[in-house]
């Protein structure tokens, strides 16, 4: 589902050498086309935003809404969280937060039908942990019908990580749900005869969904256009970019 | 795929495996637990495209509380009971989940409830010590006044003897022996021999007449369905009653929301409760045939 970054480069290459605008080294390219990731991945959760204010449609592949969740699944992740002396870390490689999962676990007496009566079997469930500000905390904590139980658990975020609260404090068996950082892509090359070859094994293609090739290329060209103080190739790139963000988003 | 996740044989015999050993759960899939009843609100009504794009768990379980709170108070059928025999003191601590009495009864030699009725003619007002000229006692660690353990008036109340009253007497006797010809004009609050009783709210105990002593007798009360997390479970036939209750109560309290849809909900609400009450009002057909049957006779008693 990822895109090749060689094929990337080499349309960009292409594009940019046909009218003799200028070259893209390796290096540069490697800056622009982490930039153009990055802008790209951003963009997704504003869109999101922006189509979930209008009705979407029913079709099979065009409804924008589940394309863009499609596009953002691909870094949709999850990891337990550690605790520090007083917090949960967050996952290194995080970029959205999403959804905190507790694992309450429970132990009953059942009537096992191999094991026999009064057999322990312990449950575990998994409830979300509700996010909330930590000056609302103070209300929730002090009113008996919004304490946070084991059953009804929330969490505080703060410049360490967050602190999760049930009964007591909790110290373990939370889960992220996040968005992962988009790995960072690198045109991976070694240079033979003085020119720069592809080298696959030291390369990171890009991880965007494959219905991105395109708009990853304008974009890269944009920046090479400013990079080469190319106007005109910017300005082309831009409105290309221009006219399928209408067309998308019309 | 079905709700139950019991074998037949864990139902009736329970986790040890011991019929009817009071460890078995029996009766319990008439009630929804309030747990499901917020997960289940936030599944139908809550995201992009429902009734209330973004809300706050911590929010719905507030609301689904209140809600099982309102619905025990005049709903559901949640009354709780039990009994004990009156010591020689003449009170009964009020249950500490207690929110308001339904019935208080004795119970007779045949085991039939005989209701007692609150007197409003007495109280346990806090009564304030005072020297030989009537002037107020001090405390002298904290100036505070100085007040007695308890107050004359339910003392006097304790100690005056109703036990004299033939209180197992029928109406016959009673017009026989002391009433006849004296009737008339009796406040009809107080024609009756069963027993009196006052609730002091305010240390919350409930103190009875003389004549109760050593007398077993049953406190009916209703809780308000939040004291514990075992009771807090909706019958069925109100559930629908809860989600109502919950969007109702979400709406009317946010910004920015319609006032006709605020209303639509206020109707759905009515219309749920009812149709709960009614449900739950156990009215079956054979049970008011029954009833009914008594409709031409002239003396009811």
């Amino acid at each position: 589902m990822s895109v090749s970054i060689d094929t990337v480069y080499q349309r960009v290459l292409s594009i940019l050498n046909k009218e003799q605008r200028g070259y893209v080294t390796p290096q540069e390219f490697n800056l622009f086309a982490n930039q153009a990731q990055l802008d790209l991945f951003e963009q997704y959760f504003y869109d999101i935003n922006q189509f979930g204010r209008i009705p979407g449609n029913d079709t099979e592949y065009s409804d924008m809404l589940t394309l863009l969740n499609e596009k953002i699944n691909v870094f949709e992740t999850s990891a337990t969280a550690a605790y520090d002396v007083n917090h949960f870390n967050l996952p290194a490689d995080l970029y959205r937060l999403g959804t905190i999962i507790y694992e309450n676990s429970t132990t009953k007496l059942v009537l096992d039908p191999v094991s026999g009566p009064n057999t322990p079997v312990t449950t575990i469930e998994q409830i979300e942990v509700e996010r909330i500000n930590a000056n609302e905390f103070l209300y929730i904590n002090s009113s008996p019908f919004t304490k946070p139980k084991n059953v009804r658990p929330i969490y505080v975020a703060n410049q360490d990580g967050f602190k999760a609260y049930g009964d007591s404090e909790l110290t373990s068996g939370i889960k992220c749900n996040y968005i992962r950082k988009p790995a960072t892509v690198n045109w991976g090359y070694q240079m033979v005869f003085g020119e720069a070859l592809y080298n696959a094994s030291t390369s990171t293609n890009f991880e965007l969904h494959a219905s991105e090739e395109t708009e990853l290329v304008i974009k890269i060209l944009e920046l090479a256009g400013i990079s080469t103080r190319e106007l005109q190739l910017y300005q082309v790139a831009a409105g290309e970019e221009i006219k399928n963000t209408q067309q998308e988003k019309a | 795929m079905g709700l139950i996740n019991q074998t037949d044989e864990q139902y009736y015999l329970g986790p040890d495996g011991v019929w009817n050993s009071f460890d078995e759960s029996y009766g319990d899939y008439q009630f929804v637990a309030i747990k499901d009843i917020i997960n289940n609100f936030i599944i139908s009504n809550v995201g992009e495209g429902k009734l209330i794009s973004k809300l706050k768990r911590s929010d719905v379980a507030f609301h689904a509380q209140r809600g099982l709170q309102e619905l025990s108070f005049d709903v559901l059928p949640s009354f709780k009971s039990f009994e004990i025999e009156i010591p020689p003191t003449l009170y009964m601590i009020l249950p500490k989940d207690y929110v308001n009495y339904v019935k208080l009864s004795w119970v007779d030699d045949q085991g039939i409830e005989r209701i007692l009725y609150p007197t409003s003619k007495t109280s346990n007002p806090t009564s304030i010590l005072q020297d030989s000229q009537y002037e107020y006692l001090f405390d002298d660690q904290n100036g505070g006044k100085l007040l007695a353990v308890e107050s004359e008036t339910l003392k006097k109340f304790r100690e005056n003897n109703f036990t004299q009253r033939d209180i197992n007497g029928s109406d016959y006797d009673l017009l026989n022996i002391h009433n006849y010809g004296r009737r008339y004009g009796i406040d009809p609050q107080n024609a009756q021999s069963n027993g009196v009783f006052f609730i002091d709210r305010a240390k919350g105990i409930i103190h009875f007449g003389s004549s109760m002593v050593g007398k077993i007798v049953t406190l009916k009360y209703i809780s308000d369905g939040v004291a514990t997390d075992q009771e807090m479970v909706v019958h069925k036939f109100a559930e629908q009653a809860m989600y109502n209750y919950i969007a109702h109560a979400v709406l009317s309290t946010r910004s920015n929301i319609p006032e006709y849809i605020v209303q639509r909900y206020k109707k759905e609400l009515r219309a749920s409760k009812r149709n709960a009450k009614l449900r739950l009002s156990n009215i079956k057909i054979e049970e008011i045939t029954q009833t009914l049957r008594g409709k031409s006779k002239q003396i009811k008693h």
